[in-house]
C-alpha cells in the first residue's frame, strides 16, 4: 500500500503550519501509516460511518460537558473527531521529561515564594510581580506541604510552532480540567477502530487513575500505614466539569463530596457517611482556592469548608492543589519559568516557551501597542480562552479597545506573536481538512512526578479558527502515542 | 458512602421500578380494554386513578371530559400522553426516566461504569421514543423494549455492583416501589369493581392485573396446587403468597433481608414487620371488601412511614465511623 499521497492527494495542508500527520510532501508521517492505510482501504464514506457510530457511543456513554449558556439542559454531548492525532513515542518521552521539568520547577518556586522568598531577594524574578498578585495568597505563607509540593497536579497546554516544535502556551496549576476526555476518548476509538488498535502499537492512556490516586496517597498525613480517606471535592452537580469530578471519583474509587459533606472538628475535617463521620486525609479540590474557606479566604463563599485552611496550616490535611498554587499560573510569571528552571535545578530548560512581551514592561508594551494588528494579547489571569485578543483576526475597534485596557492595567497583559498552530486532518462535512489543534498533557506530582501518556488534544473545529476550547465551540481528538523504538 | 446519597440511591431504585411497572401496567391495560365488552366498567381514567392522579382534573387539562362516551379515542390518547410521553406529567414514563438519571448522574461515583451506560441508553430510549404520536400498535413495543432496557439495567448492576449500603437501599427502593405499585392496582382496579356491601367477596381471577405484574402463570400454579386452599383468589396472592417476586409480602421479605445490615436497621425492620404482620394477622380470604379496603389503605400509609424511616437513617448524628 504506497502512503505517498495521504488521502489520495486531496488533502490540503496549510502554508506554513506543521500537520501532525501529513508530512510537507503529502505522504503520511510514519506513526500516521496504520491511519492512511485505513482510509486508501476504506475511504472517506467509511469515516463518516465511523463517524457516526462514534457519535452514538459518545450518547451511550454519558460523555458529557455542560454549558452554562444552554440553560436548563445541562449535559451536552462532547465533540470528538474520528481521526486521532499521532505523535513518536521517542519524541513524546523527550517531551514528558520537559514537563516533569517544569512542574518540578515551578514547585520549587512556589513553596520558595511562600517561604523564604530566595528568588525574589535574588531579583530573579521581581518581587514586586508577586507580592502585588492576587493570586498571591497570604495565609498560605510559612506553609511547606508534604514533599515541598503545591501543585500536584498540572495541565499543561503545548502547540506545534510551523516547524514542528513542541511550545508551551501555558501551565494550568490551578484546577485544569479535560483528563477524563482523554480517558474516554481512548475508550470510544478502541470501540469504534479496533482494527487500528490491532495494526499499530498504541501506548495506553489508562494508568492515569491508578497514578492519581497513589500521588494523592502520597500526600496522606497520616502516612503510608494507615489506609487514606481521598476525596474529590466538587462545586455540585451543575459545574461545567461535574461530569470530570464524577468520573475521576467513580474511577478511583473514592467518594464524590460536596462543602456540606466535609466539615472540620477537634482540628480535623470529616466526611459525613451513612455510618458516621470519618476522618479525611486528602481533598482534591475541584474548587478555586480563594472559594474554599470563607474563614480564610473569600468570606462570601457558599462553596467552602469553614476552618480548613488552619487545619490544612497545621499539615493534619493535604489539598491537592494547595492552596496558593496559582500564584504560578500567571501570564506574566509564565515567561520568567525558563529562568526558574536554571535557578532551582540548574538545567536548561527542555522545553521553549513562546515569545512573550510584558506590558508591564515600557518598551516592551509599546512595541505591542505598536503591533496589536500582529500579536495575541490575553490577560494574566484569564482562563478557558476569555478575554483573548487574535490581532490580525480583530477589528480595529477592538484593537483600539485591547490598548484602552492595556494602558489602563499594564501588568494584567501580555502579548505573543501570532503562532502558525500545528493542524491535523479533521473531518468535516464528510471531507477531511486541516484544523489547528494543541495538546494538554497532565503531570502528576507527590512523593514522584508522572506525565499522562499523551493529553487530551483540543481542535478548532472552524476553518482557520485557532480557538480550541469547548467551551467556544472546540472538539476533541484522541491522541496517539505511537512505538516507534521497537 | 456518603450520608447525602441514601436518597439518591435509593430514588434511584424506586424510578426504576417505577418506569418498569409503568410500561407493564400500559400494555396489561390495552389489552383488557381490547378485549372487554362496551358495557364493561372499566375504561382508561382508571389507569389514571392507579397512577394516583385525579382523572377528571387531568382530562380536563387536555380539554375533555371523563364520562363523555363520545370521547373515547381522544381519552385513550390523552390518558397515554400523560402516562407515557408528557415530560411535565408527574406519573409520565419519560419523567420518571429524568428523574432517573438526575439521580443517577448525582450519585454516578457509586455506580459501576456499565451501569451507567445502560442507564445512557434507556435515557436516550425513552426521550427519543416517548412521543405523543405513538400508535396503538407501535406502543406495545415499545413498552415491551422500555421493560426490557430496565431489566438491562437491573441485570448489569446486579452481576457487578459491590454488595454493600448502596447495593441493599437501592434493592430496598425497588421493592418498595413494587410493594406500592402492587397495592395501588389492587385498590383501584380490583377493589374499585366490587360491589362495597358484598360481606364475602365473589372468587375472581382478573387475567390482565395478572399480565401486568408477569404473573399469570405462576398463578394458574398457585390455584392448580391448591397452595392456599380453596378460598384463596388472585387477592391473597398478590398480597401473602411469597414465592411470587410481586406480591407484597415477596418484597417486605427483600425489604427486610436488604435492611438487617443497614445502620439503624433495628427501625426499619420494626417497620417492617408492622407491615407484615397486617397482611398477616387474620386470613385474607375471610375479609370482606369494605375491610379489604381499609387493610390496603394501612398498607400504603406503612409503606410511606417505611419510606420516611429510610430516608432518616442517613440524617442520624455523625458519630466516629466504627470499622
Amino acid at each position: 500500500m504506497s502512503l505517498e499521497n495521504f488521502t489520495g492527494g486531496r488533502y490540503p495542508l496549510l502554508k506554513n503550519c506543521f500537520d501532525e500527520l501529513v508530512a510537507t510532501d503529502g505522504s503520511a508521517r510514519p506513526p500516521a501509516s496504520a491511519i492512511a492505510r485505513f482510509i486508501a482501504k476504506h475511504g472517506d464514506l467509511e469515516l463518516c460511518k465511523r463517524q457516526l457510530q462514534l457519535n452514538q457511543t459518545i450518547s451511550d456513554m454519558g460523555v458529557c460537558f455542560t454549558l452554562y449558556a444552554d440553560g436548563a439542559n445541562i449535559d451536552r454531548a462532547w465533540p470528538l473527531d474520528v481521526i486521532p492525532r499521532t505523535i513518536p513515542s521517542s519524541e513524546w518521552q523527550r517531551t514528558s521529561a520537559g514537563l516533569k521539568q517544569r512542574l518540578a520547577a515551578l514547585n520549587l518556586f512556589i513553596d520558595d515564594l511562600y517561604n523564604e522568598q530566595k528568588i525574589l531577594k535574588q531579583g530573579i524574578v521581581p518581587a514586586e510581580l508577586i507580592l502585588d498578585s492576587k493570586n498571591f495568597l497570604a495565609p498560605c505563607q510559612g506553609v511547606s506541604p508534604i514533599h515541598g509540593v503545591w501543585a500536584n497536579i498540572c495541565g499543561t497546554d503545548l502547540v506545534r510552532d510551523e516547524h514542528g516544535q513542541f511550545l508551551v502556551l501555558e501551565d494550568n496549576l490551578r484546577v485544569p480540567s479535560g483528563v477524563s476526555y482523554m480517558l474516554e476518548n481512548r475508550t470510544v476509538m478502541k470501540r469504534v477502530f479496533p482494527e487500528l488498535f490491532a495494526d499499530s502499537t498504541i501506548v495506553p492512556v489508562d494508568d492515569y487513575p491508578a497514578q492519581l490516586w497513589q500521588m494523592l496517597a502520597s500526600l496522606s498525613p497520616r502516612g503510608e500505614h494507615v489506609p487514606p480517606c481521598i476525596v474529590v471535592l466538587t462545586p455540585g452537580i451543575y459545574n461545567s466539569a461535574y461530569f470530570e469530578h464524577s468520573f475521576l471519583a467513580q474511577q478511583m474509587g473514592v467518594e464524590l463530596a460536596e462543602n456540606h459533606d466535609l466539615f472540620v472538628e477537634d482540628d480535623r475535617v470529616w466526611l459525613k457517611t451513612l455510618r458516621g463521620k470519618r476522618q479525611v486525609d486528602v481533598i482534591y479540590r475541584r474548587i478555586d482556592d480563594i472559594f474554599i474557606d470563607p474563614q480564610a479566604f473569600r468570606p462570601d463563599s457558599v462553596l467552602g469548608i469553614p476552618g480548613l485552611i488552619a487545619v490544612w496550616r497545621k499539615g493534619l490535611v493535604a489539598i491537592a492543589n494547595a492552596p496558593g498554587s496559582g500564584v504560578a499560573d500567571d501570564k506574566v510569571i509564565y515567561s520568567f519559568v525558563p529562568k526558574i528552571i536554571q535557578y532551582y535545578l540548574g538545567e536548561e530548560p527542555l522545553l521553549q516557551n513562546v515569545e512573550t512581551y510584558l506590558c508591564q514592561d515600557p518598551l516592551q508594551r509599546s512595541f505591542v501597542l505598536a503591533n496589536l494588528d500582529k500579536l495575541v494579547v490575553k490577560p494574566a489571569n484569564e482562563s478557558g480562552g476569555y478575554g483573548i485578543l487574535i490581532g490580525p483576526r480583530a477589528s480595529q475597534s477592538e484593537r483600539d479597545e485591547m490598548a484602552m485596557a492595556i494602558k489602563a492595567n499594564p501588568r494584567n497583559f501580555i502579548a505573543q506573536p501570532t503562532l502558525n498552530l500545528s493542524t491535523a486532518p479533521t473531518l468535516c462535512e464528510g471531507m477531511l481538512e486541516p484544523r489547528h489543534l494543541d495538546l494538554r498533557p497532565f503531570i502528576l506530582q507527590g512523593a514522584d512526578l508522572y506525565c499522562s501518556t499523551g493529553g487530551l488534544s483540543r481542535v478548532a473545529l472552524t476553518r482557520g479558527s485557532l480557538v480550541v476550547n469547548s467551551s467556544q465551540g472546540g472538539g476533541s481528538k484522541d491522541t496517539w502515542i505511537i512505538n516507534d523504538e521497537g | 458512602m456518603l450520608a447525602r446519597s441514601v436518597e439518591n440511591i435509593f430514588w434511584l431504585g424506586r424510578y426504576l421500578e417505577r418506569l418498569d411497572d409503568t410500561a407493564r401496567l400500559v400494555n396489561a391495560t390495552s389489552h383488557l380494554l381490547i378485549d372487554s365488552h362496551k358495557d364493561t366498567e372499566f375504561g382508561w381514567p382508571v389507569l389514571l386513578e392507579v397512577m394516583g392522579q385525579d382523572s377528571a382534573k387531568v382530562l380536563a387539562s387536555y380539554g375533555l371530559e371523563h364520562q363523555n362516551r363520545q370521547q373515547l379515542a381522544q381519552i385513550e390518547q390523552a390518558v397515554m400522553q400523560h402516562l407515557i410521553s408528557n415530560i411535565d406529567s408527574p406519573v409520565s414514563i419519560r419523567n420518571a426516566c429524568s428523574q432517573l438519571r438526575y439521580n443517577a448522574r448525582t450519585i454516578r461515583q457509586l455506580l459501576p461504569r456499565d451501569m451507567w451506560e445502560e442507564l445512557n441508553k434507556l435515557d436516550s430510549f425513552v426521550q427519543q421514543q416517548c412521543v405523543e404520536t405513538v400508535s396503538r400498535q407501535q406502543r406495545y413495543q415499545l413498552m415491551t423494549e422500555i421493560s426490557r432496557r430496565c431489566q438491562m439495567v437491573i441485570g448489569t448492576l446486579d452481576s457487578v455492583m459491590l454488595r454493600g449500603d448502596a447495593f441493599d437501599l437501592f434493592t430496598i427502593g425497588r421493592h418498595l416501589e413494587r410493594a406500592d405499585m402492587v397495592t395501588r392496582i389492587m385498590d383501584v382496579m380490583v377493589l374499585q369493581t366490587l360491589q362495597p356491601t358484598q360481606l364475602k367477596r365473589p372468587r375472581f381471577r382478573w387475567i390482565s392485573i395478572l399480565n401486568a405484574l408477569g404473573g399469570a402463570e405462576s398463578y394458574q400454579y398457585y390455584i392448580a396446587n391448591n397452595l392456599a386452599g380453596a378460598a384463596a383468589d388472585a387477592i391473597d396472592y398478590l398480597l401473602c403468597y411469597a414465592d411470587f417476586p410481586r406480591s407484597v409480602s415477596y418484597c417486605l421479605h427483600r425489604i427486610a433481608a436488604s435492611g438487617k445490615a443497614l445502620p439503624n436497621s433495628p427501625a426499619i425492620l420494626q417497620q417492617v414487620h408492622q407491615l407484615q404482620h397486617l397482611i398477616t394477622e387474620q386470613a385474607v380470604t375471610e375479609l370482606s371488601t369494605v375491610q379489604l379496603h381499609q387493610l390496603i389503605d394501612q398498607i400504603q400509609t406503612g409503606i410511606i412511614d417505611l419510606h420516611q424511616v429510610l430516608v432518616d437513617i442517613a440524617t442520624a448524628e455523625q458519630q466516629p465511623l466504627t470499622a
